[in-house]
């Protein structure tokens, strides 16, 4: 049986989806079987994200109103070929979702994959209670400021509270991912720090992705940053996805880029 | 603090303001959101205790004190 992860953290526009694209991806490099299922009904995204938006053809809801079948819905990756993605569907109706037939969906698909992904809709509606209600696991996504945290910190209450595996005494396994982390800010103290965010969330971190230009543009061009060899972030995705398959990987060391000033002022510690 | 910032008597960092006002804000709304089955188990109780007797009220209140979360409960059974 493969193993639901959700990722999610209760304000939009922190990452949720570029952070579902990357570890999809990065597990399936690892040689496992994954499904990323984009649940934003009527805001889809993660399609433009995996760059795989010119091969719809059918949609999450059409698989669960069955006027296909999940096959014919699954799109298989360019690149990674053990990767599948699962459109959200285009509708106004964002309470489309029925809890019974999402059921279905989701424990035929942990038959067929090992990982499967599930990108939740912004908010704590029935959108993000759909996606977390058979959750194995939950990656809150969180960037490093006030209304990001505050959100995080709301949502980690109510992931058990919403939960199927909690209502039968088993915890949902959390943890917390810090996304555009900028060290520069951090270490002129105007930024939170990773402890910072992690002493006010009080759960485990699995990953700090440092804020990346280049990440723009790889949405850009609907090529995930975890295709590209040398960059940073790209790393970090890298580390976060084998942590995730239960590998012990040190945290990457982010440090401000010190200029000659930056040098100076350091001196002064 | 650094070394300079004291000379100059730099103010205190705004990540540290962030840190403090995140801490405080979110000890207060944990408690509600900690126990989101609150109302659910008030309105329960009520329909137990009806069976027996009398309820005019039910007020619960949470209180932890270092290592113990309590839920008080607070039976309102009507004037006599």
């Amino acid at each position: 049986m493969g193993t639901i992860i959700t990722v999610t953290s209760g304000k939009g526009g922190v990452g949720k989806s570029t952070t579902t694209a990357n570890l999809a991806v990065g597990i399936a490099k690892l040689g496992k079987k994954v499904v990323a299922i984009d649940f934003d009904i009527g805001l889809r995204n993660l399609d433009m994200i995996l760059g795989l938006e010119n091969r719809i053809v059918y949609d999450v809801v059409d698989v669960m109103e069955e006027r296909c079948n999940l096959s014919q819905a699954l799109i298989n990756d360019k690149k990674a070929k053990s990767l599948y993605f699962l459109p959200a569907s285009q509708t106004n109706d964002k309470d489309i979702l029925d809890r019974e037939k999402v059921r279905k969906l989701l424990l035929d698909l942990k038959k067929d994959f090992d990982f499967i992904f599930i990108d939740s809709p912004a908010g704590i509606e029935s959108g993000f209670e759909h996606s977390i209600f058979l959750a194995d696991r939950a990656l809150i996504v969180s960037t490093p400021d006030v209304s990001s945290v505050r959100d995080a910190d709301r949502v980690i209450g109510i992931i058990d509270a919403k939960s199927e595996k909690a209502k039968n005494g088993e915890e949902v396994e959390k943890h917390v991912i810090i996304n555009r982390l900028k060290p520069e800010m951090v270490e002129s103290g105007s930024m939170l720090s990773t402890q910072d965010v992690l002493d006010i969330l009080a759960l485990p971190l699995i990953g700090v992705i440092p804020d990346d230009e280049d990440i723009i543009g790889s949405t850009n061009t609907g090529d995930p940053i975890i295709n590209k060899e040398k960059s940073l972030s790209a790393e970090a995705y890298r580390r976060v996805a084998k942590r995730i398959l239960g590998e012990e990987v040190e945290f990457l060391d982010l440090k401000a880029k010190k200029g000659f000033f930056g040098a100076i002022k350091g001196m002064f510690k | 603090m650094s070394f300079l910032s004291k000379i100059f008597g730099k103010k205190k960092s705004s990540a540290s303001v962030a840190k403090d006002r995140l801490t405080i804000m979110l000890a207060h709304e944990r408690v509600d959101c900690k126990l989101p089955y609150l109302d659910d188990l008030r309105n329960d109780l009520i329909e137990v205790i009806k069976k027996y007797t009398s309820v005019e009220d039910i007020k619960i209140t949470t209180s932890n004190n270092q290592s113990v979360d309590m839920l008080e409960v607070e039976i309102l059974l009507g004037k006599k």
